[in-house]
């Protein structure tokens, strides 16, 4: 009895010519999408690699020269897109991918790619995700919002019960034509991505990639099933087919075009971000006042960089410096991270009236593109960094401050440079996301049960009614 | 019909159809949902620019006690009585052209910065300039939460793009099927009245109604908290907004009409014009940025980043015997003392200078091909922005808000100009090892931004209005005629 429900309504659904219309045009932006996205990332992971590889060259091979200064031409470390970047990149237009491994100062990832776009990036970026997010719930509502409303006003509704179809097989049987819509338009594109995406990757990251594909359809699953369900809710609750469309149209403005941005303002209000400037001045009063302590205790001098300071313990003040910063950089990029964190799990919670931002948060966690990801890898090339200052103080130590007021004469060589290991950053596997995303799926399992049980509650109900 | 009747059965329709609206709720309770959320976008737009303009007057007053702080220290410094530090005496050129500097450029909010919020959250409105390379300090940006900027902003910019077409739809889709569907257009075809002056009667009533909430709120809320807002320049701008706000409700309201005009009933009529908002707002802009990015692709930045490298290594080796020189002010403090109006910049740190100084001269060709593009890529916008009004009402906005990409990028360009000239200032000073001096300090260079013509943009922004009202009349013009000739009962 299912099938023969589901078949009707998908027949009269492709009878429908309009419906093909809009199933082509998700389906060619889908294509558009990935095609466009696969080549950028290709081109865009090709020459970041090749960068790196270049700069730390030029790095094992820059001749004698004062530790010091090697650290200042320093080298750049480039984050890699993961594979599924393709499928939902988002944050990555947001933020930077490049850092200058220099003395100093820990220094943010520059050149976000929103910063070389013009206005029109902020309509948002063609993604695959992007496209199930939004319009796919946009196409069930207007596919279904008349599955049972519709049968009513034709009258077929009295028909369906006096042969005595049980609600829950009506039920499932036009969620099952809804859901076949659904899939029909995401599943053949998605599925040849992840096939070609799978093999072109090393063998060692493709079960890497299954996992997270299994997630993520997972994730989808049930967002699109909340919104199939729900659509068959309302059209079996309310008493027309038009106010069922415009029931339906209100929810999905409401949640996915206007609930995303209402819950950033309100996480800005709960808990803002500091402004650069305020940033900037912790930073350097925090840095200032840590060092001057450091300076004090490890020399008996004033403040930092003390004239009275010789400059055989240059060196020596070079490491006792740096270390005083790292505790304070730590602290207050940490906090500013754990801010930006809070302010994403905050909203996840406001998916449980608009499941949207509850799926975007978990579609990028699994794709790789969320902000934890950012942040591991930020973490990981600040320790490159510290690597790198260590080993350059270590050796001023041990041969510059040696030489006195000559101390910047001292020049060091290749054999230096190469104890400076290569920067090999590993993407977080699918684990990392899974621990972070776990109660995201969930929620959003949540939200599929209590659509399917509105349903559920909602078909027999005006099955009853019709009896 | 003469001139006289029509009027007057314009007048009836059009009362008439204000009275059944307020009557069975539907125009007070979208007027009050687009008030509410006019007033919420324009209070989310005010508390942003006046974050913003607090930072600058941060900046301001913190370059000013800079200035103060080094005026002091110099006096002391020349009056013999100050102990010499290497890296905070003023006198010495090489340092007040770095750290002490505490110069930055600022682009101030325009006076109508909270109508969009546009590029502002993202680019930096200061910079802090000193002698260190362009690539060191332009690229810093404002700290906000990437997941906030994909969001982004329910701003009033965001209310007019997006969603007030939504409730333009919501109010007129079913203006005829409507009447259609209840069988009263019949009976209406009984009275001597042309279909032409219904449904242009009946979509005059929503759209005044409309305007009525929508542009009045935000000057009044403006012109009432800040009193920079009632200059000629901003009224102007305030008069151009309106016009764009105008043109743009007028565009979904023809739409409206000339779908109805189709006769097809109120169902497939919502439909339709949800498929119209979601291909022009949400799926056209999105794809034009693709094809934008496709014709005029911004260079790479890796490519930046590895050039950056190499010069920067070439000028350390270029400059390799100053940076090894030994720093004799550690035994000799004297050496810092200013003599003759002269005073001994450290080796190092005039390689420090030179070597920055060099690094842009190479790298600032690579640089300004990314301005470049990005105007190229702006021109495109403007060219392929008629093909969307949501793009088009948006370029719009931001402009009238001062927040757009045009005057982000003009901002940057200048503020390198300033740093060059801060750099030439102290070049010579630091090449022939001249000490500062008090005259000097007060003199040097000052921040100066030429902010775009009022005309320039003006123009920007009308012709964008004035684009959208030809498309609107365009489409008015159209639903009428088919109103005439095509079979509506």
């Amino acid at each position: 009895m299912i099938r023969t429900i589901a078949l009707k309504d998908l027949r009269e659904i492709i009878r429908d010519g309009r419906m093909l219309w809009a199933a082509a045009l998700i389906i060619l932006l889908s294509i558009v999408a990935l095609a466009s996205g696969s080549i950028r990332q290709s081109q865009i992971n090709h020459e970041r690699a090749a960068g790196q590889a270049l700069d730390y060259q030029a790095w094992l091979q820059q001749g004698e020269r004062h530790p010091h200064d090697a650290a200042e031409q320093g080298m750049h470390v480039f984050k890699p897109e993961p594979p599924l970047a393709v499928l939902d990149p988002g944050i990555e237009p947001f933020v930077g991918s490049t850092v200058w491994l220099q003395a100093h100062r820990q220094s943010e990832l520059k050149f976000r790619p929103a910063q070389d776009a013009t206005g029109l990036q902020r309509f948002g970026q063609l993604s695959p995700a992007w496209i199930v997010q939004v319009l796919v719930p946009l196409l069930i509502i207007v596919i279904g919002f008349g599955a049972i409303s519709g049968e009513r006003e034709r009258g077929t509704l009295r028909q369906l019960l006096s042969i005595g179809v049980p609600a829950r097989q009506l039920l499932l049987g036009k969620a099952l034509a809804l859901a076949a819509c659904a899939c029909a338009l995401v599943i053949p594109v998605w599925l040849v991505f992840s096939v070609v995406a799978t093999i072109s990757l090393p063998s060692a990251e493709r079960l890497d990639v299954v996992y997270r594909m299994l997630w993520l359809i997972a994730g989808y699953g049930l967002y699109l099933g909340f919104f199939v369900f729900l659509t068959i809710a309302v059209s079996a609750m309310v008493r027309s087919s038009r106010a069922a469309v415009v029931l339906l149209l209100g929810f999905w403005v409401a949640a996915t075009l206007i609930a995303p941005r209402t819950a950033s303002e309100i996480a800005n209000v709960i808990d803002p971000t500091p402004s650069r400037l305020d940033f900037n001045n912790h930073l350097s009063h925090d840095i200032s006042e840590a060092a001057g302590e450091a300076w004090k205790s490890s020399f008996g001098v004033k403040e930092q960089w003390d004239p009275s300071l010789p400059l055989s313990k240059w060196g020596a003040a070079l490491k006792v410096d740096d270390h005083a910063g790292y505790g304070v950089l730590d602290q207050t990029f940490g906090k500013l991270w754990d801010t930006f964190e809070r302010q994403q799990r905050f909203q996840q919670w406001i998916g449980l009236v608009a499941p949207v931002i509850t799926l975007r948060g978990f579609s990028m966690g699994l794709a790789g593109t969320d902000f934890a990801q950012h942040r591991d890898f930020s973490t990981a090339a600040e320790l490159q960094r510290r690597k790198i200052q260590e080993i350059v103080s270590d050796d001023l130590v041990a041969h510059a401050d040696t030489l006195g007021n000559a101390h910047f004469s001292y020049k060091a060589g290749s054999k230096l440079w190469a104890t400076v290991p290569e920067f090999k950053y590993q993407l977080p596997t699918i684990g990392f996301a899974a621990r972070r995303y776990w109660p995201d799926l969930l929620l959003l399992a949540a939200m599929f049960a209590a659509a399917a049980t509105l349903a559920s509650i909602a078909v027999s109900r005006s099955l009853k009614r019709m009896a | 019909m003469s001139q006289m009747k029509h009027t007057s059965t314009f007048q009836l329709i059009f009362r008439h159809e204000l009275t059944i609206l307020t009557r069975d709720r539907t125009l007070p309770i979208v007027a009050i949902l687009l008030a509410a959320m006019v007033l919420g976008g324009l209070f989310v737009g005010i508390t942003q620019a006046k974050q913003r303009s607090a930072m600058i007057a941060e900046v301001i007053e913190h370059s000013a006690k800079r200035q103060a702080a080094n005026e002091k220290t110099l006096q002391s410094v020349l009056d013999g009585k100050q102990a010499l530090v290497p890296f905070g005496n003023p006198a010495n050129p090489a340092a007040l052209a770095g750290g002490l500097a505490g110069r930055h450029t600022t682009l101030p909010n325009l006076p109508l910065a909270a109508l969009a919020i546009g590029q502002s959250d993202m680019v930096p409105n200061y910079y802090r300039i000193s002698y260190l390379s362009k690539v060191q300090f332009m690229y810093d940006t404002e700290i906000e939460n990437p997941w906030n900027l994909l969001s982004g902003h329910f701003d009033l910019s965001f209310v007019i793009t997006f969603v007030l077409p939504l409730l333009v739809i919501g109010l007129s889709f079913n203006m005829l099927s409507a009447e259609r569907e209840q069988g009263t257009l019949r009976m209406l075809f009984a009275q001597p009245m042309a279909l032409t002056t219904l449904i242009a009667a009946k979509a005059s009533a929503r759209y005044l109604v409309f305007l009525a909430v929508i542009l009045p709120l935000p000057p009044l809320v403006l012109l009432s908290l800040f009193p920079e807002t009632r200059s000629m320049d901003s009224l102007l701008f305030m008069a151009l907004w309106a016009l764009v706000v105008a043109g743009y409700t007028l565009f979904w309201f023809a739409l409206a009409a000339l779908v109805n005009a189709f006769g097809r009933a109120s169902s497939s009529n919502a439909l339709i014009l949800i498929s119209g908002w979601t291909f022009l707002v949400l799926i056209l802009p999105i794809v034009m940025n693709l094809v934008v990015g496709a014709i005029s692709p911004a260079p790479s930045r890796t490519e930046l980043a590895s050039r950056t490298r190499v010069v920067t290594a070439d000028a350390l080796r270029e400059y390799e015997d100053m940076y090894s020189t030994d720093y004799r002010y550690a035994s000799d403090p004297e050496t810092l003392a200013v003599k003759d109006g002269r005073i001994e910049v450290p080796p190092r740190m005039r390689a420090f200078f030179l070597a920055k100084q060099r690094v842009d001269a190479q790298v600032e060709p690579l640089l300004n091909q990314f301005d470049h593009q990005l105007l190229e890529q702006q021109k495109l916008v403007d060219l392929i922005g008629f093909l969307s009004p949501a793009i088009l009402v948006n370029e719009a906005l931001n402009l009238v808000a001062g927040n757009d990409s045009r005057r982000f990028v003009a901002f940057k360009n200048q503020t390198e100009a300033f740093h060059n000239g801060w750099r030439a200032f102290f070049a010579p000073k630091i090449a022939t090892d001249r000490a500062t001096t008090r005259a000097e300090m007060t003199a040097l260079p000052v921040w100066q931004r030429q902010e775009t013509a009022t005309t320039t943009t003006a123009w920007r922004i009308a012709s964008r209005a004035a684009l959208l009202l030809l498309v609107s009349f365009i489409i008015a013009i159209f639903a009428m005629r088919r109103l005439r000739h095509g079979q509506i009962v």
